[in-house]
């Protein structure tokens, strides 16, 4: 008998890491037919295999987790380590989009007028729908706690309500937020104001839908009886991203919304 | 405790309560939580609330609002159900946060009074392979995929700190001192105690098979 004598998990031969980096590839020259000669199909076939790549594997680490119990204590901490440099990484993403608005907005160019906001942009108000977005964000962060609380006290209905009230929350805000870029009086294509409004709320708004579809998943999985009170981490890497999420719109709307207007 | 964590709801749920359970999860769990718990009429209840309010309009709920010092359960209500009136935007999906941070208040601290929902398993029901081992081993403080450092021993000629190792030599390295950052290395040989060449602390090879 050849059992390992650690708890680590030596993970089978996997073919997605290869479908991964297929997909990048496809991914970026896709985006250089589209921007540079009008055709989408390398674009389509890149979206694709990204996202079968991602359903496969990760629906694989599920299986290994939950259903073969790979994920011993030093497995999961290995897990949260993870987690949390990715998160640290998505930090450092978001801090350069925040330099490349103050860089811009505290010393305005003279071709702006000298002023921030710059000569003709009229921003939106930021105590009508951006403190909105404010106050669902914040609930949504009170919400997943509850349901993190409901999950550890061993409460299944709560935790599904509140992980459910989160969900909507996070879809209230990009609805809301798409309805805001809609009816915008300014573009990205005005300005350095434009850029960096609309590439910093832009990228966060995405964040916002890949946090929504994370919580998503979470809820299926919790249907499904896969967490159990003191095992639930795939919830937990979640909740701090989602919380990461929160925090980025805090910052957004102090530094954009609220002093940049 | 976890073992009757939902079973107190009194569903027929095919659960292996025995400690020795690896089997899949029951994907066809399918009860339906609609009886005795207290959140679920509240959560029932909180939509006909606010919509009754709602009918009845804006105006004379701010009146109450403004007259209020003392907070009250129906103040907070009603500053939620003013809120609620005074964004143009906070008509339909609004309704719900309303009913949520309504529902949500005075159900939950009830819920937490209360006995456990349930319905949540236990890693003690639900655990499988190589992480529920590491789970029962550790119960009988035992450590047979080596996550801990081993524990030291008197280190003495009379009771030597006992290396297992599967062939007849295995290296050991002591960290003489707490804290210490130079740790001795040496190879430990089947046979005689031998010494630690730093502490002298005495170490003895077991000749030791793999339980699993």
């Amino acid at each position: 008998m050849t059992h390992q004598t650690h708890a680590y998990h030596m993970v089978n031969p996997s073919p997605w890491p290869l479908t991964g980096a297929m997909s990048a590839l496809l991914l970026t020259s896709g985006m250089i037919m589209w921007f540079h000669f009008h055709s989408i199909l390398l674009l389509f076939m890149g979206l694709s295999t990204m996202l079968l790549t991602m359903y496969q594997w990760w629906r694989d680490i599920v299986r290994e987790g939950t259903y073969q119990g790979h994920h011993t204590p030093v497995v999961q901490k290995g897990l949260r380590y993870g987690m949390i440099l990715f998160i640290t990484s998505e930090v450092f993403f978001f801090l350069g989009f925040f330099w490349a608005f103050y860089h811009s907005s505290l010393s305005p160019a003279l071709e702006l007028g000298g002023c921030w906001p710059p000569v003709g942009i009229y921003p939106l108000n930021p105590l009508e729908v951006p403190l909105l977005n404010t106050a669902i964000l914040l609930a949504s962060g009170v919400s997943i706690t509850w349901a993190h609380h409901s999950l550890m006290e061993g409460s299944r209905k709560q935790m599904i309500q509140a992980l459910t009230t989160t969900i909507a929350l996070g879809l209230y805000f990009t609805i809301l937020q798409a309805t805001e870029y809609y009816e915008a009086p300014f573009t990205i294509s005005d300005g350095i104001y434009g850029s960096t409004f609309f590439v910093a709320t832009g990228f966060h708004g995405l964040h916002v839908i890949i946090g929504s579809l994370f919580l998503i998943v979470c809820l299926i999985r919790q249907l499904f009886y896969h967490f159990t009170s003191t095992h639930h981490f795939g919830f937990e890497a979640a909740a701090w991203y989602w919380h990461f999420v929160d925090v980025v719109w805090l910052f957004l709307y102090v530094s954009i919304y609220w002093w940049g207007s | 405790m976890p073992e009757s964590g939902h079973r107190g709801l009194q569903r027929p749920l095919p659960l292996a309560c025995d400690g020795e359970s690896s089997s899949p999860l029951p994907l066809q769990r399918q009860a339906p939580l609609s009886h005795n718990s207290e959140l679920g009429r509240r959560w029932e209840g909180g939509r006909a609330g606010i919509g009754g309010s709602l009918s009845r309009g804006p105006g004379e709920r701010k009146l109450r609002l403004c007259g209020d010092l003392i907070p009250e359960p129906s103040l907070l209500q009603s500053v939620v159900v003013s809120v609620a009136m005074a964004s143009r935007l906070l008509r339909g999906a609004g309704a719900l946060a309303v009913q949520t941070l309504r529902a949500s208040g005075p159900a939950r601290m009830a819920v937490r009074s209360m006995a456990k929902g349930g319905g949540i398993p236990s890693d003690e029901e639900q655990a499988t392979g190589l992480e529920r081992e590491i789970m029962m081993a550790a119960r009988n403080d035992l450590d047979p995929y080596n996550m801990y450092a081993p524990k030291a021993a008197p280190g003495t000629q009379e009771e030597p700190n006992l290396v297992p190792s599967i062939t007849d030599k295995r290296i050991v390295g002591c960290i003489c001192e707490e804290d210490n950052s130079a740790v001795i290395w040496f190879w430990l040989h089947k046979g005689e105690t031998q010494r630690c060449p730093n502490c002298g602390t005495h170490y003895k090879l077991i000749p030791h098979q793999l339980g699993h």
